[in-house]
């Protein structure tokens, strides 16, 4: 029998996959882990954890992501990519780490795939518009197709069987001197020598359970038969799966990305609405195809009709993936981006934006997380505190806000019951000494998270810092860099990788220097808070004068902001 | 109570995941099984003549057979009298049925992982294909247990010890060899197993998620 990859095939019944279970299913020798997420995405993948191979049949379905049972690796409803990776608490995985997927398309009370399709997915005609009764699947060791070539013989007792029509794939069939609906009897090609039969009965019997019964009977005295026949000649070797080859992308060292801040993806706001005071969030949808990967703190560009881009923080949780939710404060002063968005952006607009990028990654392996959000900062924290609920993660979430309107997504906020707790309308003294008293009781694997304005964000680090919490135990985001820059030096930046040395202008950034001479450099927000312009320093003193490294890390001097940090020393050299 | 124990075998692992959901402390004493024989030595064939774990002792009275002590530890420590349904003739009758179901596991799907794992000089072939005939009967019966919204081997709504018999050979089935990618109904019915109030796993069996509803263990 030639295989014909592109077939459509029924891989499960739909039973088969209740919440929180990961299915094991195998179509053409390539074995499949079956998955639905708790918002009913019916997930399938090649059944193999990237890192070791382990079977992620027995990982754990945690209604959002896919855990490994071996080292932990989560992976995300829908995008398949990894989330997470526990032996790199501190780091955010590459989007590059992504499982592969197959198609799975629920229809009829079973769940359709095919290894390499053609085209979407089209039901049989022989199933169209009926109201169906799926019977229990009987898996046999035999050939597909000499199943196939046998289904006629299925008899009931007291009638006779008729087989309507037959194709490569199943076999249609009547009951003549029997009140029984037409079956159809599809052959799930699992591999050489097994197979799978699923039986869909095109109506609900008068006595759906004692059916179930006879004709569970039938078609095992038809698999004795069938097996009994495949016993005879030996079995043929199972199918040789070639498992895809590691991306080059993956197994080479990785190229620099391009300069700017990136636009690769087209998104229609699907949805735009005041969340809260002030506050418009816009749900972005994809055009067509899905949306990337992404973690709890990561960021896009958007960029705007005014000709700006401008970061904002995805706020959704654990394996939501049909759209990212973004939250936009209204701010007079500002350089014109959220003006733009609140008054110029609408319902059904095309927007162009950057992958996710992650610059704020949350560790988990945590005893206890505190997420500290002030105003429109509650973005990333959302985010987090989202994925930390569904994780099982002890944290607090203290949401400062000027009153109860101006607390954005309260709907979600009310999910997360007691763990968020609000503070409304405090002035700069007391939200001072709430913040002593929330920060009173560091502990061992204890960790911060601040987002919020400039003023609050010191705030709370001074607090923290005074409270003992160990500068690696306090992670923040800036809003935006609000120190004056000073770009009055002068220096020579050589660059290590490239072989090339470069001469730094006063009144010219490292980036732009980088960008004229045909450097490909990454940039989001060029003001010094986001850290997707950071290299790695090999030789110098860098001139700090980002909001994104922590002390310690400026202390190490072994990393450099380019869009706004220069240079102490006359060299500085650059591993780019 | 002491329970003289091996970690790796799945009958010892009955009774500790049998007292971890009930509650009930004791106190063990390992057997150095593998490669030390020594529930083959004299001093242990005096407890157990048949030379075979688990064994426990308990007011001064010794009880082998996993299944003996199954029954035992239920009627004990379960004042609900749930998991050994003693007064309800019909399920009493079922619990009996597949706990003999149990014995035939351990001589099929074990065998094939002691020949696997230790060694032992025995027809594995035989082993896995007796094992994949009593695997059809379970998942047929737990499939059509679903279909009547029962969650459990038995009837009723609670499981009995017969759940917890069955479950730790079928567990640990691949490590002889025994793929359970055919028996969907016994896969799900592990995860439920797992998500009783108490479970303890062992090497080479893991927990599952928590269940939708956010409890991490839920029936019992």
């Amino acid at each position: 029998m030639t295989i014909d990859l592109s077939q459509w095939h029924p891989i499960a019944s739909s039973s088969d996959l209740p919440l929180r279970h990961v299915y094991q299913a195998q179509l053409h020798g390539r074995e499949f882990a079956v998955w639905r997420a708790d918002d009913q995405y019916v997930n399938v993948w090649e059944n193999r954890c990237l890192h070791r191979g382990v079977r992620l049949s027995v990982g754990l379905n945690d209604g959002k992501e896919l855990k490994c049972l071996y080292h932990g690796w989560r992976y995300s409803n829908r995008s398949a990519g990894c989330t997470y990776i526990p032996a790199h608490p501190a780091d955010a995985p590459a989007r590059t780490i992504c499982n592969r997927t197959y198609p799975g398309v629920e229809e009829k009370g079973l769940v359709w795939s095919a290894v390499d399709p053609a085209g979407d997915f089209e039901l049989p005609e022989v199933l169209k518009g009926c109201d169906p009764l799926v019977l229990r699947p009987i898996p046999l060791n035999a050939a597909p197709g000499l199943a196939l070539s046998r289904l006629a013989d299925l008899k009931l007792e007291g009638g006779t069987s008729r087989q309507i029509a037959s194709t490569g794939s199943y076999s249609h069939l009547a009951f003549d001197g029997l009140d029984l609906p037409e079956l159809v009897l599809f052959v799930q090609p699992v591999d050489a020598h097994r197979c799978v039969l699923r039986g869909v009965l095109k109506a609900v019997p008068a006595d759906p359970a004692g059916t179930l019964r006879q004709f569970n009977t039938a078609l095992n005295r038809l698999r004795t038969l069938i097996e009994a026949a495949a016993a005879e000649a030996p079995a043929p070797e199972p199918i040789a799966v070639d498992f895809r080859p590691i991306d080059e992308e993956l197994a080479s060292m990785p190229e620099i990305s391009r300069s700017g801040p990136k636009a690769e993806l087209r998104v229609t706001v699907a949805r735009k609405w005041e969340t809260s005071e002030g506050v418009a969030a816009f749900r972005l949808e994809p055009l067509s195809g899905a949306l990337p990967t992404f973690q709890p703190g990561a960021h896009i560009d958007v960029h705007l009709p005014n000709g700006m881009a401008r970061q904002y923080s995805i706020t959704n949780g654990p394996g939501e993936g049909g759209h990212y939710t973004i939250a936009v404060k209204r701010e007079p002063d500002s350089r014109g981006g959220s003006e733009c968005l609140h008054n110029a952006v609408q319902t059904g607009d095309v927007l162009a934006i950057s992958a996710p990028r992650n610059n704020f990654p949350l560790r988990r392996d945590a005893v206890k997380v505190t997420l500290v959000a002030g105003g429109i900062g509650i973005t990333p924290m959302l985010a987090m505190a989202r994925a930390l609920d569904a994780q099982g993660i002890a944290f607090e979430l203290h949401y400062f806000a000027q009153s109860k309107a101006h607390l954005s997504f309260p709907e979600l906020l009310n999910e997360l019951g007691d763990s968020v707790v609000t503070h409304l309308g405090l002035n700069p003294a007391e939200t001072s000494a709430k913040l002593n008293e929330i920060l009173a009781d560091y502990g061992f694997a204890r960790h911060l998270y601040i987002c919020g304005p400039g003023p609050m964000l010191e705030a709370t680090r001074d607090v923290a810092a005074k409270q003992g919490w160990p500068d690696e135990a306090v992670h923040f985001e800036y809003f935006k860099n609000t120190q004056e820059i000073d770009d009055s030096s002068t220096f020579e930046v050589a660059l290590a990788r490239s072989a090339m040395t470069l001469q730094v202008p006063a009144g010219k950034t490292i980036l732009e220097v980088l960008q004229e001479n045909g450097i490909e450099a990454p940039s989001s927000c060029e003001q010094g808070a986001c850290g997707t312009c950071l290299a790695t320093v090999i030789e110098g003193e860098p001139d700090h004068q980002d909001v994104y490294l922590t002390p310690t890390e400026k202390a190490a001097g072994d990393k450099i902001i380019t869009c706004v940090s220069r240079s102490k020393s006359n060299r500085l050299v650059l591993d780019i | 109570m002491k329970l003289y124990d091996y970690e790796l075998s799945g009958n010892c692992y009955k009774i500790r995941l049998m007292l971890s959901i009930l509650r009930v402390g004791y106190e063990t004493q390992t057997i150095d099984f593998y490669p030390g024989a020594e529930h083959k030595s004299d001093w242990f064939l005096e407890i157990n003549p048949l030379g075979q774990l688990p064994v426990i002792e308990d007011e001064g009275r010794v009880l082998r057979d996993a299944q003996a002590i199954l029954t035992y530890l239920a009627v004990k420590h379960d004042n609900s009298s749930q998991w050994y349904p003693a007064s309800e003739p019909a399920r009493l009758g079922e619990v009996a049925q597949w706990l003999a179901f149990a014995d035939g596991i351990t001589g099929t799907a074990s065998a094939a992982r002691l020949h696997d794992g230790l060694f032992y000089d025995l027809d594995v072939e035989a082993a896995r294909k007796g094992a994949h005939r009593l695997f059809r009967i379970l998942d047929e019966h737990l499939w059509f247990a679903e279909q009547q919204g029962q969650d459990w081997i038995c009837s009723g709504d609670h499981p009995t010890i017969a759940d917890i018999a069955c479950f730790p050979y079928v567990a640990l089935s691949e490590e002889g060899g025994i793929s359970r990618q055919d028996y969907p109904a016994i896969r799900r019915w592990m995860d439920r197993v797992k998500r009783i109030r108490g479970f303890v796993g062992m090497s080479g069996v893991f927990p599952a998620s928590p269940a939708a509803d956010g409890s991490a263990q839920t029936a019992a």
